[in-house]
Parts: C-alpha cells; sequence; structure tokens
C-alpha cells in the first residue's frame, strides 16, 4: 500500500501491483493494449510507455536523463514519480501506433468492432494523425472458427491477448499463436469450430476486429446504437452478470458485464450465444387458444373462466428458470384459490436440489472457487455450470489438485489429478466411502488406491471445495456430499450446480414432496385446471411419459412460456410471455444470492410477464391479491428486491425440511438390467439455448457412448448399430467407444432420454444389431 | 601463436574419446576436482575470460554472481545456437573437436555445480549434434559423465538439445523458453535467469568458445591465459574472416590482434584493385569499422570505445565494389526475418526499415527518408523488449553515418550506382 505520482496526481497502489493496474485502478488512462486485469502484465506492446521522474541525481552517472519504461513492467513503489504526457513517453506511444498503423487494413467502415474498439481510441488518442509508410501491408487469409467467433486477422496488432486467455487462462489446446516476425497468426491449428465452452470471449478479449460475434454480424448494428440494461444470465445457476444488446425491438448479442465476485471478464458460449431463442422463429409471440390465435384479452378471460369451473382442482407449476417475482405470485394465487403449488416436474430433482440449497452457507463465490487448492468434483461440471469449470480451472493454474467421479465424458478429467468413472449405481457408494477415508484413513484398502488419493488430497488441502451436479445427484448422493463436506470440516466449502438460473428460489417456494402431490392430483384427475409457467413437464426426460398421459387428464392446460416447449404446443390455452431481456425480475443464484436484472428493450408487440399474466387473472376473477413485492417479503421476512447492475445480495434462507423421500428417489442400487443410462450433457445444452441455432451447430454426435472395457465384453465397437428401449419408445444410435463413461453405462443426450422416457440413473435395455 | 583451441580440431574426422585422451584431453577434470569450485571461479575471473557469444560480459563474473548457494536444482547451459551473420566458429568446435566441448561443459558444470547441463545446439548443425551425441556416449560410458565421475562424489547429466529454428533461440531467455518447450519469445528481466531460469531455477547459459577456454585456464593458470593475448587482450580467440577477401575462414589468433593482420594477413586480403571500404567486426550486429581503425586490436573494449562491438569476431569485410545501401538492406532483411515477433518496435519497425532501404536502393527513395530512418531507429531500439532490434539497428545507423553519401547518391540519381542488377548485397 502506497501512493506514486503521475503527473503530479497522486495514485494509491497495492503491494504487488505494476504502475498500470494502479493507475487503470483510479482511472489514469495510460495507454495500452496486451495488458489485461484477468492476463497480467506482457510487455509486447510497448504502448503503455511512461517517463520515470528519477529520484535523486546518481554520482556514477551525473547526466541520467529520465527513463523511458513501460508501467505494466515497472512495480510501483511508494515515492515513484512518473509523467504519462513528458514528451519522450508521447513519443514513444505515436511510434508504436505508427509501427501498428503499417499493416493494419483501415477497414473501421466494415468492420464490425467500430465504435467500440479498443485500437481506434488508442490510435486517436496516442498516434500520429498521418500515414508516411509506402510499403506494402502484411496480409492472411482467415480460418472458419465455428458458427459463433468470426475471424479477420489482418486486424491483429499482435498483442498476444488472444492466446493468452485461450490457452493461459481457459487452458484450451486447439488454438494459439503461430508464426514469427510481423506474420505471427493467431489461430486454430486446424480449421473448424473452436472447442473451447469459452471461445467467445476472445470477442471481448480481443483489442481490434480481429475476432467478432458471428451471431451479432448476422443482424448488425452499430455498438452506440444499441440499448442496454444490466441483466442476469438466464442460462443455468451461476448467475453470471450480463449486458445483452438490443435494437428495434430485437436482442442482438450478449456481452459480460463485470461482477466482482462471480463472472468479473468472461462469460461460457452458452450465455453469450443462447440467446437466440428470443428471436427464433418458433417463439410464441400470440396467444392461442385450441391452436385458433386470439388476442390478450380473450385468452386470458379463457383461463380466467377456466380457472373458475375448476374451483379447488387448480393446479400451479413454477419453475427453476422463471424468475422469483413470477414463481411466487402464481403461489400466491394457488394458495389464494386452494389449489396445488409445485416448481418443479421432477420429484427427484426437486428433493436434489432442496438437499444442496439446504447447505447454501458453505458455497464460495466462483473468485472463491479460483482459490482453492484442492477440489472435488462429481458430475459434469462443465455442461451445468460452464463458469464453474472456468473458476476451477484457474484454482489448477496455481497448482490445486483436482479430483473428478464422473460417469459420462467432462472436460475437467484431462486436468484431473485424480479421475475416476464411477456409473450412477455406485456413486451413492464411493462418496460415502470417501467420507469413511477422510474420517478414517486408515481402513482403506489396496483396490482403493484412487479414492483414498482423492480423501488424502482433500484432507490435506486449507480450502478444498467439493462441486457436485445436481441434475445428475439423488438426494441421497447430495446428503453423501454434505457429510464428506462436514468431515472435512469448516474450511471445505460446497457448491452445487443447480438446474436451472433461479433454481434456489425456486426450491425456496416449493418444499419437497409439492412435485409428486401435484403430480398425482392431475392424474387422479383432482386438479382439472394446470397453469404451467416457464415449465415443460411434457419434455421431462424420465416423467416427461407420465406428465403426457396425466395431461390427457386435464380439462384445460394454460402454458405461460416464451419458447416453444413440449408443453406449450400442448397448450390449451398459450399465453407467451417476455422473456428476461423484456422485463424485470429477480433469480437466486448458487450461492442463495438474489440478482435483479432490468428491461433491455420491450418487443414491437409488448408481451406480458408471467406477474402481469396472473395479476390480470386476479383481476378478472375478481380476486384481492397481494402484489410481488408483498407476497415476496412475505415469504422472505425483509425481502428487499435487489436492484439490477448491483452485486446481488443473499436471501434470507428459512431451514428447509430436506426429507429423503425414497419412493421419489429409486434406489438405483435395486437394479435390473445390466446397463444404465446416464445424461451426457454438454456446455451448449440448457432449454432456452436448444432454440439458439449458431450454438446448436456445436451439439455433439448423436451417438450412444459406451466405455470401451465395458464394450468389448459384450462384442460393442465403434459404429455397432445398437437399439435402446424405455418406457416411451425406442432409439437405434451407432456407438461411440469413450474411456470417460463408465462401466455398464449408456451415456445419452437429452433428447435421446426424453424419447425413450428415461431419466439419468435408470436401467435401460440395450440390443445389439449389427 | 600455437593453437589451443584449435590444436585437436579435425571436421573431417574429429578425435574419439581415446584419441582425445592420448592427446591430453580430460586433464582438467583433475585440475578441477582438487580446486573447489569457489578457486576455479576466482582463476577464471582473474583470467579475463570475456564471453565469446558477443556480448563480452566476464565469465568468472557471471558465475560469481550466481551464488555458491543458490537454490538446486540448478543448470547449465552452453548456447551453441550460433546464428549470427558471419560466424561460424562455434561449427568448427562442434564439427571438429565434441570431446574438448564436453570436457568443457563437465568443468564448467564443476565450477558452478550444478546438476545437469544442456547443449543447445542450432539446429542447422545437426550433423555435429550427432557426433556430440556419440562423444557424451563415449563419455558417458567412460565414467566421464553421469554419476560420480572419476570418483570425484561430482554428478552430472547431460542433455543436447537441438534447436527447432530461427536466430532468437541465440538469446539466452529465448533459448530458455525453447527448452521448456515455450515459443522461444525473450523473458522479462528481473528476475536474471541466474535467480529464476529454466523451469523457474538458477541458470547459468556460456557460449560454448567461452566455455572452452576453461579446462585451459584451469591446466595452465590465469597468468598463462592473460599472457596469450595481445594489445592488453587475454586469452586466444577465434575470429572468422569473411567477404570480400581472398582466404575467407576461421583463424585462432591471440585475442588483441589487429583487424589489419586478421583481413590482410590470414584472410588473404581484397581483390585486386579493390580497396578496403570498410567491415563489421563481430558478425551483423556490431557498427561498421573504416579503414582508419585497421590497426584498432579486434577486442572487447577498443571495439567498443570506437563505438562498435567485437561481437562475436566474425569480421565481414566489405570492398569499394560493394553497395553499403545494399549492405544494409541485406542484413536489416536478415533481422526483420528473424523477429521472434513478440513486441512492436521490431516486429513492424524492421519491416518497415527494410521497406524504406528497399526503396532506396531501388532508385525510389526520398530526401525525407534518411531523416525518417534515423528517426524511427531511434524509437525503434531503445522501446524494444530485448537486444535483438538494438542489434538490428546498430548497422543501420553505423551505416548511415559512415556511408551517408551512398545514400544520398542513390536517393539523388535515383538508381544504384553500383550495378543495377545486383540485388541486396554485393
Amino acid at each position: 500500500m502506497g501512493m506514486i505520482r503521475i503527473d503530479g496526481r497522486d495514485i494509491p497502489f497495492e503491494e504487488g501491483d505494476n504502475v498500470l493496474k494502479a493507475a487503470l485502478a483510479a482511472g489514469v488512462e495510460i495507454p495500452h493494449f496486451c495488458y489485461h486485469d484477468a492476463l497480467g502484465s506482457l510487455g509486447a506492446c510497448r504502448l503503455c510507455a511512461v517517463e520515470i521522474t528519477p529520484e535523486e541525481p546518481d554520482p556514477l552517472n551525473p547526466n541520467k536523463r529520465p527513463r523511458v519504461m513501460m508501467a505494466c513492467l515497472e512495480p510501483a513503489r511508494e515515492g515513484l514519480e512518473l509523467s504519462l504526457s513528458a514528451a519522450a513517453a508521447r513519443g514513444a506511444r505515436e511510434g508504436v501506433i505508427e509501427l501498428l498503423m503499417t499493416n493494419h487494413p483501415h477497414d473501421c467502415p466494415v468492420c464490425d468492432e467500430g465504435g467500440e474498439c479498443h485500437l481506434q481510441d488508442m490510435t486517436v488518442a496516442c498516434g500520429p494523425p498521418y500515414r508516411r509508410y509506402r510499403g506494402r501491408k502484411r496480409t492472411f487469409p482467415n480460418q472458419y472458427l465455428g458458427p459463433l467467433v468470426h475471424h479477420e486477422m489482418n486486424r491483429c496488432i499482435t498483442c498476444y491477448r488472444c492466446t493468452r486467455f485461450y490457452r493461459d487462462y481457459a487452458l484450451g489446446d486447439d488454438f494459439g499463436a503461430m508464426r514469427l516476425r510481423n506474420e505471427v497468426y493467431f489461430g486454430r491449428f486446424q480449421e473448424g469450430p473452436l472447442e473451447s465452452p469459452f471461445a467467445g470471449n476472445l470477442v471481448e478479449v480481443c483489442p481490434t476486429g480481429v475476432f467478432t460475434d458471428a451471431l451479432f454480424r448476422q443482424h448488425f448494428t452499430r455498438g452506440w446504437e444499441l440499448e442496454t440494461a444490466p441483466s442476469i444470465c438466464p442460462h443455468c445457476s451461476v448467475g453470471c452478470n450480463t449486458l445483452p444488446g438490443a435494437r428495434d425491438g430485437t436482442l442482438r448479442r450478449v456481452r459480460n458485464r463485470h461482477h466482482p465476485e462471480l463472472n468479473r471478464w468472461f462469460l461460457c458460449d452458452r450465455g453469450r450465444y443462447g440467446h437466440q431463442y428470443s428471436e427464433h422463429v418458433a417463439r410464441p409471440l400470440l396467444p392461442h387458444i385450441a391452436g385458433e390465435t386470439v388476442s390478450y384479452h380473450k385468452a386470458v378471460a379463457a383461463a380466467a373462466e377456466q380457472i373458475k369451473v375448476a374451483g379447488a382442482g387448480l393446479g400451479g407449476l413454477g419453475s427453476a428458470r422463471e424468475d422469483l417475482e413470477g414463481n411466487a405470485l402464481l403461489r400466491a394465487l394457488m394458495t389464494r384459490l386452494n389449489g396445488g403449488f409445485a416448481a418443479f416436474s421432477d420429484p427427484a430433482l426437486e428433493a436434489a436440489t432442496a438437499g444442496a440449497v439446504s447447505q447454501h452457507h458453505k458455497a464460495p463465490s466462483l473468485v472463491e472457487m479460483e482459490q482453492a487448492d484442492a477440489a472435488l468434483i462429481v458430475g459434469d461440471l462443465t455442461a451445468h455450470a460452464p463458469m464453474m469449470d472456468l473458476a476451477l480451472r484457474q484454482a489448477y493454474r496455481q497448482g490445486a489438485p483436482l479430483a473428478v467421479l464422473h460417469n459420462t465424458p467432462t472436460p475437467l478429467a484431462r486436468l484431473a489429478a485424480t479421475a475416476l468413472t464411477v456409473s450412477p449405481r455406485e456413486m451413492g457408494a464411493h462418496l460415502s466411502r470417501l467420507s469413511e477415508l477422510v474420517a478414517d484413513p486408515a481402513t482403506g484398502s489396496g483396490n482403493e488406491a484412487a479414492l483414498i488419493a482423492i480423501a488424502a488430497c482433500l484432507t490435506a488441502a486449507r480450502q478444498p471445495i467439493v462441486a457436485g451436479v445436481v441434475e445428475t445427484l439423488s438426494a441421497l448422493e447430495i446428503a453423501a456430499l454434505a457429510q464428506l463436506t462436514t468431515v472435512l470440516g469448516a474450511r471445505a466449502r460446497l457448491t452445487y450446480a443447480l438446474p436451472g438460473a433461479n433454481a434456489y428460489g425456486a426450491a425456496l417456494l416449493a418444499p419437497t414432496g409439492s412435485s409428486t402431490a401435484l403430480l398425482e392430483a392431475v392424474e387422479t384427475g383432482r386438479i382439472q385446471t394446470l397453469i404451467v409457467a416457464g415449465n415443460d413437464p411434457l419434455g421431462d426426460t424420465r416423467l416427461g411419459s407420465r406428465w403426457l398421459a396425466a395431461r390427457q387428464r386435464l380439462d384445460t392446460l394454460i402454458v405461460l412460456d416464451c419458447i416453444a416447449t413440449a408443453t406449450a404446443e400442448a397448450a390449451d390455452i398459450l399465453l407467451p410471455v417476455a422473456a428476461w431481456t423484456e422485463r424485470s425480475g429477480s433469480f437466486v443464484n448458487y450461492e442463495g444470492r438474489a440478482q435483479g436484472f432490468a428491461p433491455v428493450f420491450q418487443r414491437p408487440e409488448p408481451l406480458p410477464t408471467i406477474t402481469e399474466v396472473i395479476t390480470d387473472l386476479a383481476q378478472v376473477l375478481d380476486l384481492a391479491l397481494p402484489d410481488v413485492a408483498a407476497v415476496l417479503s412475505d415469504v422472505f421476512p425483509g425481502y428487499q428486491a435487489p436492484a439490477p447492475g448491483a452485486h446481488g445480495a443473499a436471501i434470507p434462507v428459512f431451514p428447509l425440511p430436506a426429507r429423503i423421500d425414497t419412493v421419489s428417489h429409486p434406489d438405483r442400487g435395486l437394479d435390473h438390467g445390466p446397463w444404465q443410462a446416464a445424461l451426457a450433457a454438454w456446455y451448449g445444452d440448457d432449454p432456452l439455448a436448444s432454440f439458439a441455432p449458431a450454438l446448436m451447430e456445436l451439439t455433439p454426435a448423436v451417438v450412444a457412448r459406451i466405455a470401451p472395457v465395458a464394450a468389448r465384453t459384450k462384442g460393442i465397437e465403434d459404429e455397432t448399430q445398437v437399439m435402446l428401449r424405455g418406457p416411451a419408445g425406442t432409439l437405434t444410435l451407432p456407438v461411440q467407444l469413450d474411456d470417460g463413461v463408465a462401466v455398464d453405462t449408456v451415456a445419452l443426450t437429452r433428447a435421446m432420454l426424453v424419447q425413450l422416457g428415461i431419466g439419468h440413473g435408470d436401467p435401460i435395455d440395450m440390443e445389439i444389431i449389427s | 601463436m600455437e593453437a589451443i583451441l584449435t590444436r585437436h580440431l579435425d571436421p573431417a574426422k574429429p578425435l574419439g574419446l581415446e584419441a582425445y585422451r592420448a592427446a591430453g584431453g580430460y586433464r582438467s577434470l583433475a585440475a578441477a576436482f582438487d580446486l573447489k569450485p569457489e578457486a576455479i571461479i576466482r582463476t577464471v575471473e582473474a583470467a579475463n575470460l570475456r564471453g565469446r557469444g558477443g556480448a563480452g560480459f566476464s565469465c568468472g563474473l557471471k558465475w560469481r554472481f550466481r551464488g555458491l548457494d543458490a537454490p538446486r536444482p540448478r543448470y547449465l547451459v552452453c548456447n551453441l545456437d550460433e546464428s549470427e551473420p558471419g560466424t561460424f566458429k562455434d561449427r568448427h568446435l562442434l564439427y571438429g573437436g565434441p570431446h574438448q566441448i564436453l570436457e568443457a561443459v563437465i568443468v564448467a558444470a564443476y565450477a558452478l555445480q550444478v546438476e545437469r547441463a544442456i547443449i543447445f545446439i542450432r539446429g542447422e548443425y545437426a550433423h555435429g549434434a550427432a557426433r556430440l551425441t556419440l562423444a557424451l556416449a563415449e563419455a558417458k560410458a567412460a565414467g566421464l559423465v553421469g554419476a560420480n565421475i572419476d570418483g570425484s562424489g561430482f554428478d552430472l547429466k547431460i542433455e543436447i538439445h537441438l534447436s527447432a529454428g530461427r536466430y532468437i533461440c541465440g538469446e539466452e531467455t529465448a533459448l530458455l523458453n525453447a527448452l521448456e518447450g515455450r515459443r522461444p519469445n525473450p523473458r522479462h528481466k528481473p528476475p536474471r535467469p541466474s535467480v529464476k531460469g529454466l523451469w523457474g531455477q538458477p541458470t547459468t547459459t556460456n557460449n560454448v568458445e567461452t566455455l572452452v577456454n576453461v579446462p585451459h585456464i584451469l591446466l595452465n593458470g590465469a597468468d598463462w591465459f592473460c599472457g596469450l593475448g595481445v594489445n592488453g587482450g587475454c586469452g586466444p580467440k577465434l575470429y572468422g574472416v569473411s567477404g570480400k577477401v581472398h582466404q575467407p575462414g576461421l583463424f585462432e589468433r591471440p585475442m588483441g590482434t589487429t583487424a589489419r593482420e586478421l583481413i590482410f594477413n590470414h584472410g588473404g586480403g581484397l581483390a585486386e584493385g579493390r580497396t578496403l571500404l570498410g567491415f563489421l567486426p563481430g558478425g551483423a550486429s556490431t557498427a561498421f569499422l573504416l579503414p582508419e581503425h585497421l590497426d584498432m586490436p579486434m577486442d572487447f573494449d577498443p571495439v567498443a570505445r570506437a563505438g562498435s562491438r567485437l561481437g562475436t569476431g566474425g569480421i565481414i569485410v566489405l570492398d569499394d565494389a560493394s553497395c553499403p545501401v545494399a549492405i544494409a538492406l541485406n542484413l536489416m532483411r536478415f533481422f526483420a526475418r528473424e523477429s521472434c515477433g513478440f513486441c512492436t518496435p521490431c516486429r513492424d519497425g524492421l519491416p518497415y526499415l527494410e521497406q524504406i532501404l528497399a526503396a532506396i536502393h531501388a532508385g525510389e527513395g526520398r530526401a525525407e527518408d534518411l531523416p525518417l530512418l534515423e528517426e524511427l531507429c531511434d524509437k525503434i531500439a531503445p522501446q524494444s523488449f530485448c537486444a535483438f532490434a538494438p542489434g538490428a539497428i546498430m548497422p543501420l545507423t553505423s551505416s548511415l553515418h559512415c556511408f551517408r553519401e551512398h545514400y544520398e547518391q542513390h536517393i539523388a540519381t535515383g538508381r544504384c550506382p553500383f550495378d543495377a542488377a545486383n540485388e541486396g548485397g554485393a
């Protein structure tokens, strides 16, 4: 801690800061390119030249002149005096810009980056306004890097930020720097889509227009024409802060918005590119009754009529991907009318989420996860909460050993000190065994080497983190993880990828057992009218067919949603609602941090929000329903709606009864056949993002993945055709051998599980056809 | 003088272990093991052995600065990545006498008490590296490399690494990055490699010619070594003479031998009717010296006082039929091509200079090009990340100073006066 002086102005610095970092933090704009807060100093661009005033006359060098140094490489120290405006520093910066401009194509008018281009800003700020270089420019061919990132190498100023982010920070290996001299080339070693789930950050990290948003390009507008507002990503439970941009009533792009404890500078590609559902051609925009377009008021009136007719036979199903306000008001309506309410369509998921939420007080922020000195990851964290993967990569870079227990292939296994594939039916036993080994290492036996290593690693760490994926864990297994963390002691932190942006909030509103109660009430005909808000029970993996059958017993299915799910398609009355970028609301993330989002834009024909629909229904029904704020402060005493753009606040949590109800979690140990199904998700996999065509181009191959060891004993090889059979249907698929899959396990995508009507961990019939 | 370093060199058929030993090879090991590492370092320092890789830094001082109690493991790197234009001395040492190199590495490693030594060889010297590999196998088999060398209690692993290419790998910190499998960009200092070098450990790097002097210093003493030089120089030097001379070649002469002797007595002088235009004393990254400097001792300090650098001691001779502009262009083309591409001034500045020189040489130069060249040189050299660009600028700055009228003539007449068809260096 101390002070340096820049052109006579005192600037504070922290221990270990370089001059550039301290200056930028104090709002002093020292021009720079290659420095980035996430990537550190490099010293390559030579733009951040400052002139250092010598401290006192140097007897050995009486003619000592002020020297020009690079601010990013100059350690800040008490009493350091330097000048940004000195002629030598200005001349050095001007020289750098002139040199960079010798090759630059000057294509600003047609470059996507124009108007938000750091190179433009620096050139205007520092550079000569004229061009005297008469030589040829060096040029490059461009590469196809996939549907998300556009490549234009001629604009490159060789700052190395892209490769430092992609390889050093995100630990990707299919992209990097090639060649040398003024022909240094940043690209993929083989043409094709970038493999990293974080590749889109190249667009923001690149200070010029080399890497630009390929999606944004398709319906381009200049950055300054965009309407923006602080928002929260709706695609998973991490709750990254975003800045979506819209124009003319359409959502155009999503960019990062800095949050000091969660995402600081980066987003995952699901969050950045999943927004295409908003402008999808199949997005429901007009209310329907029995497939026929009607006015909003007619639809509301019809819905109200059905609600009245149902009397106490009313049910409401909220959602983990809908906000706190919508879920709370729907529940309030049900309470008012003695109807049933749930927020999850799968009781097992409801119980698992409740179990996870009950342990919230141990949840680390993303920044805290980066500082772990050991981590155990259970499940494919990368697919379910990609930014948690990125946070743990930072811990790995600092030397933290990672341990991974997984059923299906996961990118973190490659970085793990110990990676073990575990079939779903074995997971619980493995987790319990880990707790035992941590409590008493002496009980370990010879064939448990991997678990012993993991236990030892976690025990030795000072801030270990245990991370689980709720969607692929049962409530029992979640309890086992909690037990493990307890045994490890107070220093251990526990975190979960929850099944939805507001899964935490939904779990608080819908106690365990409500999902079963609601489904059974519909099945038995006790509920005649069901309102589904933002959920897709008919599209559930394990229970989709049961919900579909139950739906047949309903008089009226009323659906409120912004995407054309299977449930929305089956609605008797469909009321399209505003998406999260078109309204305000709050999500509670995996930590229990309630964060608010503000409306970014209005559609040309504005859509109602879920709360507006429910309020309108109440009005037509002549019901006195409290407003949303009142409902929320009733449920959560002392609740203050988090302001969009602020850092969010912990939501007050009352103890959740995490009853482990064995009926709703089939004990996977009791099994019928040799094979179990496992959900193989991927980082682009979520209900909203499934309507993002560009991202969906990267969907992994449509195959059934099986472990080589397991396959060969049964005569199965790569490309063998197999027929898979489930309660709801059959599928014929080619096999792909993958040693990231556990034995006796078939890794299948979500869509395949829905088609078969089975869930993660359920038994599955598999027959070889060829 | 009596040949010291080149006495037993034979590129056609280098001496195997037996023959080398019979000729007196590997005797310095016993001498080294008798002295303590501290004493060896003092002796080398007293002998005033200066680095032969180009910088001329005192070898003994470099070794002393690393410190006797530097954290382990420590490494010694023998820099055989000879890429400086006009320089072929290390090639001769490698192809002609692999065992001399190994002996030198062993005693240097002993002085520095390192666990592992790596010999980093220019990729184009693959055949020489193969010979060295055979010699290393012989030495290992004879117990001269490995555990408990000759019963001394000193363990040493030697590895031979072939560079994947490019001049910049000869830069100490870029070389370390290359060994670590990274792109060979130089590293920022501090920390110095003697503190944090290869894989973060204390690392000492010496040019191979520097190292091969050490066994002889240990066997015969610092005074003897100093006495070998002339005009204040110490030790023998492998001088190269190339360019416009009758007999280009490598000559082992006392350090401090004059340029006149090297160019005219050993190099066979200039062609009939030609006069000396000037010469680069030590490879391409030095400043031109002129006929008036012919009697200058080719040693570090005298050459530095004249505003140039001895560098590698590879003298490149130019006569009055050589176009200085073409030569400057040729050199800049080389440097622009060899830039590692890390920092802006070098990566984008050197091609800019090349473009201007090419225009001038082609007769398309303008009056403002000369002050522009000087302005760019003034900005490029001080702002670069490593010493590569300053080395690239030096011959150009010196050429503009010494041969300015040639540039002016190209610009004024719109053509190269020497030979319009003569491209890229006469």
